[in-house]
């Protein structure tokens, strides 16, 4: 009993510094000259920065990116969530299906395999189309503002559907049924009723989209800079990444204001979603709302539905698989596939860079998920089960970093590590990685502490085993399927880390997201294929297995009654 | 087993307030009875059954077993719950989910590090015993409320221990098993010769199960009886309207006789029990069950305890009638026959006899 205080403070001191020293060393650098003048306040950072007459197109060019992707990301969820939770479409397992299944392709390769298919010069599609239609120009130009928003908005389906799809499903039929009673229609209903009353829950999504979109940089990267089309994200990452006269002092200034934004937006979301509890009734169990029938519609509306599924998880491993065999960039053709052959294949496995960016990416995964999952088990201990007022800023400080963009926060690291011996180092990616990520971790496991009700430990004294006894037979029984789901979730986010690792890879700390990133930049899409291939292959290993665990888990809880 | 438990208290701060949940309790819980600890929630009763079963520490005070002291503060002893030797059915039953109904049953056996024949013997003896026989291979999710109870008292009754605890056992089923349960547990206990501990804050449960109640209240143990007495003549006004409804009506002890007493109130003299030899000239409070009170259309003849009241109200509650009939300011709940002839606003008359209510000391601080 008196050790809990104690551990509730070594954990507060741990993540107060994962999520507070970024924050610090970022506002510290911003007001400095460059690392060997740290401490010398100066402002010479934020005058340059928000001078400079490039960043206002830049900053436009962000509102449009994350509000374009966040409208395309809800539209596109509401549009399937009520298909799933109120029509009779057929194949409904498809719905699950996309909520999960994006999850496994790192987003990199999704912004790739887009843009090899829809890139002016030889994009697949664009190369098609003109064929078929005899056009002198290619029909779309993947390297654009709207470009950048498909492929984002596509990104951040699933993420707005699994908010949206519960609030639907939990929606009380009732005031529905009411609004028909009077005399509505069924569209006069979904627009005056049912859209209204779900307004936390799209305005929730619409939120986390934006940060999400925010914070992104493998399309911003991949689809935005080659057409010079720049967001505020990958003009931080311009400033540092130009060799010698990398400016970390600028990129620090510039990451306030995203960090700043980031923050007030997550602060909204939590807002909004203790609201929308309130909001969005939830009728008595067991009651199933009538479905809509769409009659001779149900196919089309399928086709849809198909279309956007096909494009989410078949197209980009498609596209990647033919690529990383064909010799150079073709459309497919008889003549394609007679030169097919596993040159990238062999060509990456022999490249030094590339077999060491796997070599790190699997230790960071698997060393940093079981680091990542230790602290998490503890955090989310003193948050379940100690509850004092000291574990509520536990979880508060622990939950912080859910709203850091990536590329920021390594920036807030980098002004860190520069004055430790951890610079360059795995060390650096590994801190980086769990203050980043460890909500991931938290949540499976808090919910694995809440299931494990204090009478069942109680009922297994009583029964007459020892504490010890207790832990091995019960408590840790009830929690493992909590520490794999959660271990499993975090070496799958580390295993395709792009965000923070492009500010603390340095060379002999490759990761494979960043040397995909080197690829495309390089327009080596055969061997950025074919490593594309192995990560995907990976890291669905282990996202199936996540799900399959989740099943089982779910399946262990007490019946009520 | 018999149960001592000496000067017990237990402390609690809640906001910086100090919270007594078990103010100085001294009980004998005697052996092979089902006991039951009832009281409003709040007054220390689930406290109490933590600190026998061990998992949780008085501040002051002794708890023995049996022969066996197994909590004590000036001896400083205190034996963890494993080795108590107890079985306990919780409030949420704790059945664990990963594990199916055997593997439920049989921990306290393997824990033990029992022989696998004995234990399989035993644990499909205690199966048989709750009639759950035939289900040993369902998962542990897979069972009903009602199923989980039995499961749970199985558990808590397959290495046969001298005592057992219950913590309002009843109280997550819905209304009708609760009361089939309730009678099953009953037939259970009764043919176990068992001790055993029982928690609740519901009256019926208490009075329908055990052979003593006690009632709680504020951490302090108010009346100790056998339900019928404590029903049906109560020491403590607390526990006269806890324990059922009750029409109390306050006065001053007029005269003496035998076992009955008469009290002046407001209304006249009314003739009751006198078993707590309230002294004449004391302030003391009449009090009559609603079923006791017969109720007449026509005044009847001369007698002990006989009013004439208005009826104010008529309430149909299934098996019968409820009526409130005002003598004076004085209300009077009673049960009224549903086939009587009667219609509010009817003038009637009440009686009840001297024998079916009780006096008691008014309560200064209720």
């Amino acid at each position: 009993m008196i050790r809990k205080p104690t551990l509730t403070t070594t954990l507060i001191t741990i993540v107060g510094f994962l999520t507070v020293c970024p924050v610090v060393m970022l506002l510290f650098g911003s007001f400095s000259e460059g690392f060997g003048s740290f401490g010398q306040f100066t402002t010479a950072k934020y005058i340059a920065a928000y001078t400079d007459p490039a960043l206002l197109e830049i900053l436009w060019n962000t509102v449009i990116f994350t509000f374009g992707s966040a409208a395309l990301a809800t539209g596109l969820a509401l549009f399937l969530a009520y298909m799933n939770t109120r029509t009779n479409i057929p194949f409904k397992g498809l719905f699950g299906v996309i909520s999960i299944v994006p999850m496994m392709i790192p987003h990199i390769l999704f912004a790739v395999s887009w843009a090899l298919l829809l890139n002016p010069s030889n994009g697949i599609l664009n190369r098609l189309l003109m064929d078929v239609f005899q056009l002198s120009s290619a029909p779309f130009n993947v390297y654009s503002l709207g470009g950048m928003i498909l492929v984002e908005g596509l990104l951040d389906l699933p993420i707005a559907y699994l908010i949206i799809a519960p609030a639907m499903s939990a929606f009380d039929i009732a005031l529905e049924e009411s609004s028909k009673v009077c005399g509505a229609s069924t569209l006069r209903t979904l627009m005056r009723v049912t859209l209204p009353v779900l307004r936390p829950a799209i305005l929730a999504s619409a939120i986390l989209v934006v940060v999400r979109s925010l914070a992104s940089f493998a399309v911003p990267s991949v689809v935005g800079m080659p057409g010079r089309i720049y967001v505020l994200a990958t003009h931080i990452y311009r400033s540092i990444s130009t060799g010698f006269s990398a400016d970390y002092g600028k990129a620090a200034a510039l990451g306030m204001s995203a960090l700043a934004a980031s923050i007030t937006l997550i602060y909204l979301y939590r807002y909004l979603t203790a609201e929308s509890g309130k909001f969005v009734t939830i009728s008595s169990r067991g009651f199933k709302p009538s479905l809509i029938d769409l009659k001779g519609k149900r196919y089309p509306f399928f086709a849809v539905v198909g279309l956007v599924s096909f494009v989410l998880i078949v197209l980009p491993v498609v596209v990647l698989f033919y690529t990383s065999l064909v010799p150079y960039s073709m459309v497919p053709s008889a003549k394609a596939f007679s030169m097919m052959s596993f040159k990238h294949w062999i060509d990456v496995l022999k490249d030094p860079i590339s077999v060491l960016s796997l070599k790190n990416s699997l230790t960071l995964g698997v060393f940093g998920a079981t680091l990542g999952v230790a602290l998490a088990i503890l955090i989310a201990y003193v948050i379940v089960k100690v509850r004092t007022p000291a574990a509520g800023i536990l979880e508060s400080l622990s939950f912080l970093s859910f709203s850091f963009p990536g590329i920021v926060i390594g920036v807030g690291f980098m002004w860190f590590f520069v004055r430790t011996p951890l610079y360059s180092t795995m060390w650096a990616l590994l801190i980086g990685y769990i203050a980043t990520y460890l909500p991931y971790g938290i949540r499976p496991l808090s919910s694995a502490f809440i299931q494990i009700h204090s009478h069942l430990e109680e009922s297994s004294r009583v029964c007459g085993a020892s504490s010890f006894q207790t832990l091995r037979k019960i408590v840790i029984p009830l929690l493992i399927p909590g520490i794999v789901s959660g271990w499993i979730l975090m070496a799958t986010m580390f295993l395709r880390e792009l965000t923070l690792s492009v500010v603390l890879s340095r060379p002999g700390t490759e990761v494979l997201a960043v040397q995909i990133l080197r690829y495309a930049e390089d327009g080596l899409w055969g061997k950025l294929s074919a490593l594309g291939i192995i990560m995907i292959g990976i890291s669905s290993t282990l996202v199936l297995g996540v799900t399959y665990l989740g099943r089982r888990f779910s399946r262990v809880e007490v019946v009520d009654r | 087993m018999e149960i001592k438990i000496k000067g017990l208290t237990r402390n609690y701060f809640s906001d910086g307030r100090l919270i007594k949940a078990l103010d100085r309790v001294d009980l004998t819980i005697p052996a092979n009875q089902i006991f039951t600890l009832l009281g409003p929630s709040g007054c220390g009763k689930t406290t109490l059954l933590r600190c026998i079963v061990g998992l949780e520490s008085p501040d002051e005070g002794e708890i023995v077993i049996g022969d066996e002291i197994v909590w004590s503060r000036e001896k400083n002893i205190f034996v963890p719950p494993e080795n108590r030797g107890l079985g306990m059915v919780f409030q949420t039953y704790a059945i664990w989910p990963h594990m199916n109904v055997f593997e439920n049953v049989a921990y306290p056996l393997t824990t033990r590090k029992m022989a696998k024949d004995e234990v399989r013997l035993k644990v499909a003896k205690a199966l048989k015993f709750v009639q759950l026989d035939g289900f040993e291979k369902r998962p542990a999710t897979k069972l009903s409320g009602g199923q989980q109870q039995r499961v749970a008292l199985a558990r808590a009754l397959v290495a046969e221990p001298k005592v057992i605890l219950f913590d309002e056992p009843l109280s997550n089923l819905d209304a009708k098993l609760r009361e089939e349960t309730r009678k099953e547990l009953r037939h259970f206990l009764t043919e176990l010769q068992i001790t055993a501990v029982y928690v609740t804050h519901d009256r019926i449960e208490a009075l329908a199960l055990s052979d003593q109640v006690a009632i709680m209240r504020a951490g302090r143990i108010v009346e100790i009886g056998d339900p019928k007495r404590v029903y049906f003549n109560s020491g403590n006004q607390f526990v006269a309207d806890f324990i059922g409804r009750a029409n109390l009506i306050k006065g001053r002890i007029a005269s003496q006789d035998g076992l009955h007493a008469v009290i002046d109130t407001d209304i006249g003299a009314i003739r009751g029990l006198n078993s707590q030899k309230l002294a004449s000239g004391t302030s003391a409070a009449l009090c009559v069950r609603p079923e006791f009170i017969s109720l007449a259309e026509k005044p009847v003849g001369e007698g002990d305890n006989i009013f004439r009241g208005k009826l104010e109200s008529l309430v149909f509650i299934g098996e019968a009638y409820e009526g409130d009939i005002r003598v004076g300011e004085q209300l009077f709940t009673t049960t009224v026959s549903p086939t009587i002839q009667i219609a509010e606003g009817d003038e009637v008359s009440i009686s009840f006899n001297p024998d079916h209510c009780f006096l008691l000391p008014v309560a200064e601080d209720s």
